[in-house]
């Protein structure tokens, strides 16, 4: 029974860590950029929902204002800073993005102090739901559920329709696009815009869960990581396979070795590099 | 190549920089420090600027050398050379297997591939405290002594550790320059070619990744005798973040820009944490103009500084000649 | 700004003698200021300690310069929170700055290397950190700690609450993997054993676990009367945090052993702490006169209430520097010595500095979180239901101090 729920429980944790880890793959795969500034976007958006509410705003307003206050900025900093580095080799994205997670961290810091800040779970959804012995957060349920319907949105907007066409096509081809119109720069500033806001909004919907704090954002990126390794590089339902086996693992491993958690996740994430090299559904 | 670029010039600067630490600085520790950090940076700087590596898990090599002289001399009191040796050893070992799953991938796919090795040896050190003493670390580790005498002054660690540089950094110019790191570079230029010329690329790259690991490792150990402590933190994604970093500030075309790179790098965040609390920050937008404007890192500019230098030489003595 | 990084040319042999023993300490004149040297963690994780100790050191290099008529210098070097920072920081400060006198440290980890670094040098170093070790079995001449080990935050919050909640007989544990998460682990064990009280289980988790569900659901498989948290700073956040979300509040008593005190309590917010106890080295509200008059201090001169980070640096910083004034020199063995032993009107009330291991003697609290309604104003976050002191004897605690 313990199994089963922490099952439950690990789904949940692994729907937030393929919402963290989409919009990583998305700019990974698209844009060939390596992001170390995506636990930043995390961190923004879990401070900007924190701020909001700390000032009154309902939960529900400030979800959607910080996923997209953290697009807006990302999109800023994509077109003023990180659009002229994507030709240079992958070491100076790691330059850029590590500096500006520097910066974002230390802002954090200046602006909100040192001492991190909690969230209160949303109006409505402060309950739990009994399943036997075991309760479950109504909230996470919540989160749960947005994270599926997102999955299933993104999934067909990038697969079944033309703005996710255009999109493929420009990480394929950037001249090509050029002759046919499009105005690949544009595309890339709303896909990295995209893809943080993503991280933006898994930072809001984290917050009530797990507060704020400076140093949410480095936490946030590792695990990021793990679940694109696993996924492959640029797999949208790779990075759900990964996101769910990652959650199911580590919420399995505080019942069978607590200890080992957390390097149970490298473990086996070395597993499957060593037999599949290209991530569970990798196609480069 | 540039004309600083050779290897007398390389030594002679590795030397001088030797020479004048003890006379620029007046923290015998720092000093010795960025030292240990030059010739880790500089085997960083083998795999990013002659193989074509990104390697984020440098740290797991520095973080292994730790852990060998702290375990190796608190435990068995096993001598220093010995320690170091191991440590050699052992750092080679470890980063053949390494290698050896991630070359496998190419580009970011590598990039992701080392990180994620880096934490999963975090938490092996982590999870085996028995070993590594987990978070606190393993205190106590002693420093080397020559003929009876401990090196616990901060300058005479120094002059030990400055011969090891000296000896690494000479066997790095020499690597870069042989056959090897010719075709190396042959590689990192265009991979395709070289396997097509038959070359075996990938145990090329293996060795590299050896030889960078083992002298990573060394300067692990070596950094646990100077402070005299194998803490946690040195195996931490950190370690690899800031040494690649430091590889590039440094600017990835010469190796002495990897001593300029360390140095610089410690240099500048001591200053700054004295000036600001949030000096991370300042740090940050360090790294940020770096990678805008000066994509030849430090290294670059000293070439360029030459370059205008020489010219500005070579411009009067023309006119010279006309008249 | 930059006084420490002289850019000066300095010959080697010149700076070798500069480090030489015989030459370090400074003997106390009027004219000559005191160095205190301060290594907190003001960058990286722990940077919400770092900021407030810096400013309870400065307040107690204040107060004690304007009551002794001596010049103090206070420098602050910033730890990062990583032990071989902290180590190379107090070796600079040690052969740069002449500092003898070092107050700070809040890891374990960081403490235990910069104390081993401290008797090195010939200094002296305090800190509030948590391990057992630091008076325990890595103990020496040099260290002095002022929190309690964790064989008293257990002992001043478990042995209460088991007598006060007579029918709870059922508690679960959930432990940071790491030697003071041990320590209180073990020590409560102790305190079931001899209490008849049924451990119904343990969960062990990583130093840098944030996420908490799947240790919560161990717990409420096991159906205890009482959680007790034994890890610290944002990890015990993020764990009550979560368990609250699991209802875990409505069904059993929720204790943190070891809180951080006001910086924790600002942190979660009110309506988590409400009715959930907390073990604490220090309080404001603690009715002790040199509290008070650290409360007041601070209130003029800020505007806000002392929280552990800045009461413990003042206090640490204060004992250091009057045991140098008494002394007559900064030098670490004499500083020492006018330490040990000593009895003096604490922020808890009586302090004593046990001379056997270096460990003060002083109350552990245990508060318990007031709702809302009942907050007199907005830091009144708990009511101190309990204090005293709990103290293993220096062999138990496994120290033998180099004579």
């Amino acid at each position: 029974m313990i199994y089963l729920f922490q099952i439950l429980n690990g789904i949940g944790l692994g729907m937030l860590y393929f919402l963290l880890a989409a919009g990583l793959s998305i700019i990974f795969g698209l844009l060939q950029f390596v992001n170390f500034a995506h636990g930043a976007f995390y961190l923004l958006g879990a401070y900007l929902t924190y701020d909001l509410v700390e000032r009154g705003v309902s939960f529900w307003i400030a979800l959607p204002v910080a996923t997209l206050i953290v697009a807006i900025v990302a999109g800023a900093i994509e077109a003023l800073l990180l659009h002229r580095i994507y030709k240079l080799p992958h070491t100076f994205h790691i330059l850029v993005t590590v500096g500006i997670a520097l910066v974002f961290q230390e802002l954090a810091i200046i602006i909100w102090g040192p001492i991190g800040g909690s969230v209160p779970t949303p109006d409505g959804l402060g309950g739990v739901v009994m399943l036997g012995n075991f309760v479950y957060p109504q909230y996470r349920l919540f989160t749960i559920a947005v994270t599926a319907v997102l999955a299933g949105g993104l999934w067909w907007l990038l697969e079944g329709t033309r703005v996710g066409a255009i999109v493929r096509a420009g990480s394929e081809s950037a001249s090509n696009m050029a002759l046919l119109g499009y105005n690949t720069m544009r595309i890339n500033t709303a896909v990295f815009a995209f893809g943080a806001g993503l991280a933006g909004l898994a930072g809001a919907l984290a917050a009530p869960i797990r507060g704020v704090e400076p140093f949410m954002g480095a936490e946030a990126l590792s695990v990021a990581f793990v679940v694109v390794v696993i996924g492959g590089m640029g797999s949208y339902t790779g990075a759900l396979a990964a996101g769910l086996m990652i959650g199911i693992i580590q919420s399995l491993m505080t019942t069978i070795w607590p200890q080992g958690a957390q390097l149970f996740i490298y473990i086996a994430m070395a597993a499957v590099i060593a037999i599949r090299p290209r991530g569970l559904l990798g196609r480069v | 190549m540039h004309i600083l670029d050779t290897a007398k010039v390389q030594i002679c600067l590795a030397l001088a920089t030797v020479l004048l630490l003890p006379f620029v600085l007046n923290s015998g520790i720092l000093a010795t420090e960025i030292l240990i950090y030059a010739m880790v940076v500089a085997a960083c700087n083998l795999l990013l600027g002659y193989t074509g590596l990104l390697s984020f898990g440098q740290g797991i090599f520095f973080g292994l050398g730790t852990y060998v002289a702290g375990v190796l001399t608190t435990r068995w009191a096993v001598p220093i050379p010995l320690v170091l040796l191991v440590a050699v050893v052992l750092g080679g070992l470890v980063a053949t297997a390494v290698g050896w799953f991630s070359i496998r991938r190419q580009g970011v796919y590598f990039v992701m591939l080392t990180l994620a090795f880096a934490q999963m040896f975090y938490f092996l050190a982590y999870t085996f405290s028995d070993i590594t003493g987990g978070d606190n670390g393993l205190l106590g580790v002693p420093r080397p002594q020559i003929m009876g005498h401990v090196l616990d002054g901060p300058w005479g660690y120094y002059s030990f550790v400055a011969i090891f540089f000296l000896v690494i950094f000479a066997v790095l110019l020499v690597v870069t320059r042989s056959t090897f790191g010719r075709t190396l570079l042959a590689i990192r230029e265009n991979e395709g070619r070289a396997a097509a010329i038959g070359f075996p690329v990938r145990l090329f790259k293996i060795e590299a990744f050896a030889i960078s690991g083992a002298i990573t490792a060394l300067g692990g150990a070596l950094h646990a005798l100077l402070i005299g402590i194998a803490p946690l933190e040195s195996i931490n994604y950190h370690t690899s973040e800031m040494i690649l970093v430091m590889t590039i500030i440094g600017g990835s075309t010469s190796l002495f820009g990897s001593v300029m790179g360390a140095g610089f790098y410690l240099l500048l965040s001591d200053t700054l944490s004295v000036i600001w609390p949030r000096w991370l920050l300042l740090l940050g937008l360090v790294l940020v103009t770096v990678a805008l404007f000066f994509q030849r890192g430090l290294w670059g500019l000293v070439e360029r500084g030459w370059d205008a230098f020489a010219e500005r030489r070579k411009g009067p003595q023309k006119e010279a000649g006309d008249v | 700004m930059i006084t420490r990084r002289k850019f000066l040319a300095t010959s080697a042999l010149a700076s070798g003698a500069l480090a030489m023993p015989g030459l370090s300490g400074q003997v106390l004149a009027q004219d000559k200021a005191i160095t205190l040297a301060v290594p907190v963690p003001i960058s990286g994780a722990f940077a919400a300690n770092g900021k407030y100790a810096v400013i309870g050191a400065q307040l107690a290099a204040d107060e004690i310069a304007a009551a002794k008529g001596i010049k103090i210098n206070t420098l602050d070097l910033d730890t990062e929170g990583k032990p071989a920072t902290a180590v190379r920081k107090v070796q600079d400060a040690a052969e740069q700055d002449g500092a003898r006198l070092f107050a700070g440290g809040i890891l374990s980890s960081v403490s235990l290397a910069m104390g081993k670094e401290a008797e090195r040098a010939g200094g002296v170093f305090m800190t509030t950190a948590g391990a057992d070790e630091i008076t325990g079995k890595d103990c020496n001449s040099a260290t002095f700690r002022w929190s309690v080990p964790t064989y008293g935050a257990i002992n001043e919050t478990v042995r209460p609450l088991i007598d006060m909640l007579p029918d709870a007989k059922k508690w679960y544990t959930i432990t940071p993997q790491y030697v003071f998460g041990e320590g209180l682990l073990s020590a409560a064990k102790d305190v079931f054993k001899e209490k008849g009280i049924d451990h119904v289980g343990n969960s062990y988790h990583s130093l840098s676990e944030r996420e908490f569900s799947g240790y919560l659901t161990n717990a409420m498989a096991a159906q205890p009367d009482v959680l007790l948290l034994l890890n610290f700073g944002s990890q015990s956040s993020a764990t009550l945090r979560q368990a609250i979300s699991f209802g875990m509040k409505q069904r059993m008593t929720i204790v943190i052993a070891w809180a951080s005190g006001l910086e924790q309590f600002e942190e979660l917010g009110a309506d988590t702490c409400e009715g959930v106890y907390f073990g604490a080295q220090y309080w404001h509200e603690a009715d002790a006169p040199a509290n008070k008059a650290l409360v007041k201090a601070v209130q003029e001169k800020y505007g806000y209430n002392p929280n552990y980070s800045l009461a413990g640096s003042y206090i640490i910083s204060k004992l250091l520097l009057e045991a140098a004034v008494e002394a007559g020199s900064t030098d670490g063995p004499a500083v020492a010595k006018a330490l040990a032993g000593k009895k003096y009107d604490g922020l808890t009330g009586p302090e004593e500095v046990r001379a056997a291991d270096h460990q003060v003697l002083k109350d552990y609290y245990l508060l318990k979180g007031k709702s809302k309604a009942d907050m007199k104003d907005k830091d009144d976050y708990a009511e101190i239901i309990h204090s005293g002191q709990s103290f293993l004897d220096p062999q138990a605690a496994g120290c033998t101090m180099p004579s």
